[in-house]
């Protein structure tokens, strides 16, 4: 009570201000600004970068990073979080190329890969749920589990993974996109669709915007969270396909680095870490921005350490910016 | 008139919040060793006035004297400094410390060893054990874990804190609240010796035979104003609950005319929960509004919800529901056996703050706005409206955030969520904490209007005025015991007076 009078006193810009923050697009539409400032540096710095093959190029690139940070988008919003999607990435290849090599049927092995994720998917929901664990420890658990069993299947080495009408998915192209690309988009498109549309989705929001008071109006708390776990850790299997896919190898650690991106665009995206709050779209662009901030500087021979930096940068400036938005909503 | 100040003095305090006064010129006097009573019923102003005291909300107008020096505490740390001390109703200890560090929390001595300052230990223990002696509890033990120790125990440790740090003033709130009756005679003991230290207490409890058993005097609040100061011990209980409650029933429950009961709904049989209902039972028919009416930890806080199935299957506990046999499961299969439930806090169990108005009211029911695989937001959007405008819920529309809603509309949106076909129960906790005046008066017209309408309505509350005023039988939960029934017009105080546990009362 005592906090809306205080709003009001103050008045003028600073509540006009606060009101345009406080609109639900405000943060997509930052990024969107963000995104075209950042295309624009980098046009006027590189030759190279304002293409249509560069462009196409950082859409292939992002893809299997973009696929799993879309997923994981609902279930940081359901309240969840999964550090050990890039993990099963890594796993995926590994377990496809074992299997293809034991003479499995290449599209089998897959099937088979993405269903052993699904099974780490229900375990990592059940811990979660049923037992309250911290999703944190209990997916970090598992992260180092996952990468831990790739690394013992493998003995540490890369194995290769040349199929050819396997490795279409990762470098071939539709109407010139790369397939990767379009995977990302229809994966992204489809979630939006859940998430705004369809029941399940209201669940989503409900849960991590209070899980208290969603379980006491009877929504399905655990189911929901548990299936979110399993999509994210599809999510990772396919991710880990079109990664072995496009290298034409599987290496056990192939996308562990990259689990740092997938939270960092999730969060950069606007998608609150406590629940509640996010939209896949916003996820998209952030993966697109972090994608187009490392093609530029990869174009300027800006080295990759700093890319490092950068990224750090950009990803604790967007949440500071954030902090200052849900402030600005008077929380 | 007194020759020498008093400890404290607070003169013509006000404080509003926005437009609504919450306090008005409110004066309160303490001696030193003195123990003064601060009662009233919900919503008086009591914890406003000790927010205030004790720096955690300034004030619009009026003065603070201490030992007869004007102060004004900007934080609760200033507070504490100058040795007045608040301690919540919530036990506020580190379970994982032990009793000397809890007590010492603030101030921890030190000592210089091997070049690095380090906590005394040694000078921890003794103080902590003269302390403990001085309150007459040699049985707690320094180096004992607070965790270990009982609630009244921990109570103990955090008056001791509150003395370790130097308080002259302390301001209890509900300290017997989770304690039996034993353990609240050991709190009474520790009073009697602060008193003897000439510490000054603000003591303040809903029960009566408490604040007779152990207060000097009685300030009592109502509507923000000073509405009488007892001399304890020449004072009639009856002249006390009056001051707090008035004898008129007021007309923000003359809302409307009941029907005559219709068929039972609820039928409860025996419900005891260990240490928190003891073979409660009573039953509920259409078109009625049976309020229950019990203090902090009666068990008035988990009847509801028991009922409903929040707190999981009930393992002893025959209810029926509409003359079905009903065991409560889960949330879920309470609502889908047709209750809904309004939970007590609804910032933390009711309302999803980020969603919408549409997005709220549709939640616990939402498959039935289902048109094939989607959400139909058109069928959300008509049923949000057509309870926005049954229930007069003001909102610039059904995609407002329900953040930005004052209370008593987010509650209304908390109600309007059960009123789908098949919901025949509606069971409210507090339908109207933290509501203001006009809001209340509405939400207790529409629960009438719902109830005339077919629902039978249970209530459980806190407030005394509420269960007398709007129910049509209320009954009165005392340390898990139903322990009173009454008719419709009641009066508060004969309900007040039922948890009283003083039998020379009952005659009054």
């Amino acid at each position: 009570m005592a906090h809306s009078v205080e709003t009001h006193a103050t008045g003028g810009a600073r509540e006009r201000m606060s009101a345009l923050l406080g609109q639900p697009w405000s943060g997509v539409a930052m990024l969107a600004i963000f995104y075209l400032i950042l295309i624009a540096v980098f046009s006027v710095l590189s030759p190279f970068f304002l293409t249509l093959r560069n462009m196409l190029q950082i859409g292939g690139n992002v893809a299997y990073i973009g696929l799993m940070a879309a997923a994981g988008t609902p279930l940081i919003i359901a309240g969840g979080l999964d550090l050990s999607v890039a993990a099963i990435a890594g796993l995926t290849g590994v377990v496809i190329s074992m299997l293809f090599g034991m003479g499995v049927p290449i599209w089998l092995a897959v099937a088979l890969a993405i269903v052993v994720a699904a099974a780490i998917g229900v375990v990592n929901g059940l811990f979660t749920t049923r037992l309250r664990l911290n999703p944190l420890i209990v997916t970090l658990g598992m992260m180092s589990i996952i990468s831990g069993i790739a690394l013992v299947l493998t003995g540490g080495l890369t194995r290769p993974l040349m199929v050819p009408g396997f490795n279409w998915v990762g470098s071939g192209r539709v109407a010139g996109i790369p397939i990767p690309f379009i995977l990302m988009m229809v994966t992204f498109v489809v979630l939006w669709v859940v998430m705004t549309r369809m029941r399940f989705g209201r669940y989503i929001y409900a849960a991590g915007g209070n899980a208290e008071a969603s379980r006491l109006i009877g929504i399905p708390l655990e189911k929901t969270v548990i299936i979110l776990y399993v999509i994210s850790a599809i999510s990772g299997a396919v991710a880990g396909t079109i990664l072995g896919a496009m290298l034409g190898a599987a290496g056990p650690t192939a996308a562990g680095s990259q689990l740092l991106t997938v939270i960092a665009a999730i969060i950069l995206g606007g998608t609150s870490l406590n629940g509640g709050r996010g939209s896949v779209w916003g996820t998209l662009l952030a993966v697109l921005i972090l994608g187009t901030l490392n093609n530029g500087l990869t174009l300027l021979d800006v080295s990759s350490f700093w890319q490092d930096v950068t990224r750090g940068v950009v990803l604790m400036l967007a949440v500071s910016l954030d902090q200052i938005r849900t402030r600005a909503l008077g929380e | 008139m007194a020759t020498i100040a008093p400890r404290l003095g607070m003169h013509g305090i006000g404080k509003s919040f926005g437009r609504v006064p919450v306090l008005t010129h409110v004066d309160l006097s303490v001696d030193p060793g003195e123990v003064v009573a601060l009662l009233g019923s919900n919503g008086a102003g009591k914890s406003t006035l000790m927010k205030i005291l004790t720096g955690l909300y300034s004030r619009d107008g009026g003065t603070i004297r201490v030992d007869g020096e004007e102060v004004d505490f900007k934080d609760p740390a200033a507070a504490v400094a100058a040795g007045v001390k608040l301690l919540p109703q919530e036990i506020s200890v580190m379970p994982d410390m032990t009793v000397a560090e809890n007590i010492f929390l603030g101030d921890l001595p030190l000592k210089r060893s091997l070049g690095l300052m380090q906590v005394d230990k040694q000078t921890m223990r003794t103080r902590s054990r003269e302390l403990l002696d001085q309150l007459g509890f040699a049985t707690i033990h320094p180096d004992t874990l607070v965790k270990r120790l009982s609630v009244a125990e921990q109570r103990i440790v955090e008056i001791a804190r509150a003395l370790a740090g130097k308080a002259r003033i302390l301001v209890m709130d509900e300290p017997t609240a989770a304690l039996t009756e034993q353990e609240a005679k050991m709190i009474f003991r520790i009073i009697r010796r602060l008193k003897e230290n000439k510490v000054s207490v603000i003591y303040i409890s809903h029960y009566l035979s408490e604040v007779f058993e152990i207060s000097d005097r009685i300030v009592v609040l109502r509507d923000g104003r000073n509405a009488g100061t007892f001399n304890t011990a020449d004072t009639k209980r009856a002249e006390v609950l009056a001051a707090m409650l008035g004898n008129t029933v007021d007309d923000l429950y003359d809302v409307g005319t009941p029907e005559t009961p219709g068929a039972e709904i609820l039928s409860v049989d025996n419900l005891s929960i260990p240490r928190k209902l003891d073979g409660v039972s009573f039953t509920l028919r259409q078109n009625e509004i049976l309020g229950i009416f019990g203090l902090v930890g009666s068990g008035v806080e988990v009847l509801g919800r028991a009922l409903y199935g929040a707190l999981g299957p009930l393992k002893t506990a025959d209810v029926r529901l509409a003359g079905q046999s009903y065991r409560p499961q889960s949330a879920r299969a309470g609502k889908l056996a047709g209750i809904g439930f309004v939970a007590a806090e609804r910032k933390k169990e009711g309302i999803v703050a980020d969603l919408t108005v549409r997005e709220n009211i549709a939640l616990p029911f939402e498959e039935r706005f289902e048109r094939g695989l989607f959400v139909s937001k058109d069928e959300e959007s008509r049923h949000a409206i057509r309870w926005i405008e049954d229930l007069g819920i003001r909102t610039r529309g059904p995609e407002q955030k329900i953040r930005t809603l004052s209370g008593g509309n987010q509650q209304k949106v908390c109600i309007a969520r059960w009123l789908v076909e098949g919901v025949r129960l509606l069971i409210l906790e507090e339908p109207t904490r933290g509501v203001d005046v006009g809001a209340r008066r509405e939400i207790y017209g529409k629960l009438r209007e719902l109830a005339n309408r077919g629902y039978a309505v249970l209530i459980l509350s806190s407030d005394v005025e509420e269960v007398a005023g709007i129910s049509d039988r209320s009954l009165v939960l005392d340390r898990g015991r139903l322990v009173g029934e009454f008719e419709r017009g009641a009066k508060p105080a004969e309900l007040m007076a039922a948890t009283g546990n003083d039998p020379a009362f009952q005659a009054t």
